[in-house]
């Protein structure tokens, strides 16, 4: 067994660090607050392949899998500039499609993944549905050589820069069960009857959301994803990387407040001695760094786990729980070892605070974690 | 054309670092990296050499403990093989030491320009370029801030302290490269990927034809004889702004001789 990194990982992790190092987290935060786009990063990091690591090589990307792009998105994070679009874009998306698309489909799309130039969207959730997948709503219906989308997704990430969105769908219902069969297209986001309205959120990201509108959309039969009905599975291959590459993010948050704490703690001298030096400072923070450590080993084995083709999806939950638990916890400290200047926007800290949050309730809660590990680890009765 | 870039492989500066009381040398185990001073140089080689048409970018290095990392940092820039000499027998070197050793491996890549940078980031001698040109027997120009290399000679913009000169030489010559001749590349995805695989020869003192007596402490000629702290820097005075601010700015560049 060997827990250090590849030279291949440590030189990808230098090298993102070395781009997002340029930017920094004012670049971030002015971007969200004046509602622009961080298109000079994306681009940068694009520019030298580094979003698409996870992508086949033989569709232009690099090769390797969500271990190395987790590597990407936790550098940016350690950075202050956490982006949400690779959780989505690369990892749900591109690894679906990798995966279930037919061979036209994958020569169209992943090579637009591969130099990142395609940003697409996933809609799953819905305003009625919740965490409950089976009871989703949204249809698609077969009609001649189209399908015909109706219903609503909620709390769609970036629908506003993205090219197209993964939409997940119910095209029937399975007999034995009763249970909704579903399909997964891809749908263009200028198409007509879809609609997008943004919904206002307390969280400091250069992302939007939205929900959007399905009225009778019309779908080329050619961009329903694989078979028609096996929309569960695909769903699911896409959901632990998602769940990894959350829990990666919250690392880099958890390592950027770190960082940012115990440089003040060091230098802030009061009563002439640095405060970093009194237990009631440096105890809660190497408290916060042994827990954001451990998350970084878990996300690493469910990385690892997903790419070696093992099931990851133990591993992948217990990463998003402590990783989001985690980055709260050092962020919150980070807040209190600056005394008032934690809430000052100069100081980078509180503005991290509803993106960092969000993180213990998506992509899956925080509960939904705990019924899981108490159903499925620890075998005990069902709760839901 | 065949292009060698020298490169050092040095502690993080940004970690904290420690003499050998003994030797009162920077202690060089554990990791190194590439030395930023010499990304410059990697990056003006790449950009001399036209690799689609044949010519070779080779790095050369003296690393303890046959250290690689560095090196793989440049391969993955774009360089296309890299020399390491790695010998126990080398611990201890001085500037001339390491111009003698690298001489010698660097005459088997058979270069038509050999690039460095002015100085290294960690010992600060800036004496090993100019060393290594005489003991090949080659003309170098120092503190390039611009290179371009014609037919058979290479042109520099020499950094002067009142402007810069414009030399010319033939090949093969050794150029010395100031920071920001160039901006250098960060390593892509598949530059990363690929450095493992491209060639790195590893070489020791005797396969170099050297003997251990003419190398490393014994064959060096200089010795730190002593070290001390540097002065702490004093603390600055603070000048409260109440509208004649600038007056005192004025003051302090006149005494300064600077106005």
């Amino acid at each position: 067994m060997d827990f250090r990194e590849t030279e291949e990982q440590q030189m990808l992790r230098q090298a993102v660090d070395s781009i997002a190092a340029k930017y920094g987290h004012s670049y971030f935060t002015e971007k969200a607050r004046s509602g622009g786009r961080t298109d000079e990063l994306w681009d940068e990091l694009a520019a030298s392949g580094f979003l698409g690591v996870n992508v086949p090589e033989e569709y232009g990307g690099g090769g390797m899998g969500i271990s190395e792009l987790a590597i990407v998105l936790e550098q940016l994070g350690t950075n202050g500039c956490p982006l949400l679009l690779l959780v989505v874009s690369p990892a749900i998306c591109a690894t679906i499609i990798a995966r279930f698309g037919s061979d036209e489909q994958k020569q169209l799309w992943l090579p637009r993944f591969a130099t990142a130039e395609l940003k697409m969207a996933f809609a799953i959730t819905e305003p009625d549905a919740g965490s409950n997948s089976h009871n989703i709503t949204t249809t698609a219906t077969r009609d001649g050589d189209v399908y015909r989308l109706r219903g609503t997704k909620y709390f769609i990430s970036f629908a506003d820069e993205s090219e197209s969105v993964l939409v997940v769908t119910r095209s029937g219902v399975d007999e034995s069960t009763g249970r909704g069969k579903l399909s997964l297209f891809v749908v263009d986001l200028d198409s007509p009857g879809l609609e997008k309205t943004l919904i206002p959120v307390e969280i400091v990201a250069p992302e939007n959301q939205f929900t959007l509108f399905f009225d009778d959309v019309e779908v080329p039969a050619d961009r329903l994803l694989g078979t028609e009905g096996d929309g569960l599975r695909q769903v699911f291959m896409g959901l632990n990387p998602e769940r990894i590459m959350t829990a990666a993010m919250a690392n880099g948050i958890g390592r950027y407040s770190l960082d940012k704490a115990s440089t003040y703690a060091r230098e802030r001298s009061v009563w002439g001695t640095p405060i970093g030096r009194h237990q009631g400072i440096s105890h809660p923070l190497a408290k916060a760094k042994i827990e954001v450590e451990l998350a970084r080993l878990m996300t690493q084995k469910a990385a690892w786990s997903y790419d070696a083709g093992l099931d990851a999806g133990e591993a992948a939950n217990f990463a998003k729980f402590a990783a989001a638990e985690a980055a709260l916890g050092a962020l919150d400290q980070a807040i209190q070892t600056h005394g008032g200047n934690g809430m000052s926007s100069e100081f980078g800290l509180a503005d991290m605070w509803g993106l960092t949050r969000l993180m213990r309730t998506a992509p899956v809660s925080r509960e939904m974690i705990l019924n899981f590990v108490g159903q499925h680890s620890l075998q005990l009765p069902k709760s839901y | 054309m065949n292009v060698v870039v020298c490169v050092k492989q040095i502690p993080d500066p940004a970690a904290p670092q420690a003499l050998d009381p003994e030797t009162r040398t920077l202690i060089r185990q554990g990791k190194l990296i590439l030395d930023d001073s010499d990304a410059y140089g990697v990056e003006m080689g790449l950009q001399l050499a036209n690799q689609a048409g044949g010519d070779v970018v080779t790095l050369v290095s003296m690393a303890p403990n046959g250290e690689t990392s560095g090196l793989r940092t440049a391969l993955a820039m774009g360089a296309d093989k890299a020399i390491l000499v790695s010998d126990d027998a080398l611990r201890g070197s001085d500037a001339l030491s390491t111009a003698k050793v690298l001489a010698k491996a660097i005459e088997r890549a058979e270069p038509d320009l050999i690039i460095a940078a002015t100085e290294s980031t960690d010992g600060y001698t800036g004496t090993f370029p100019v060393q290594l040109a005489e003991l090949l027997g080659l003309p170098s120009i120092t503190f390039a801030k611009k290179v371009t290399v014609g037919d058979g000679t290479v042109v520099v913009d020499r950094q002067t302290e009142a402007g810069y000169d414009e030399v010319e030489c033939p090949l093969p010559a050794l150029v010395t490269v100031t920071a920001g001749v160039v901006e250098p590349r960060y390593p892509s995805f598949k530059g990363i990927m690929a450095a493992k695989s491209k060639p790195l020869e590893q070489l020791t003192v005797a396969d170099l034809g050297l003997d251990a007596s003419q190398v490393g402490a014994a064959g060096s000629r200089q010795e730190v004889t002593d070290v001390s702290a540097a002065d702490e820097r004093k603390a600055g005075e603070i000048v409260q702004d109440e509208g004649d601010g600038y007056e005192y700015v004025v003051r302090f560049l006149e005494q300064l001789k600077l106005i």
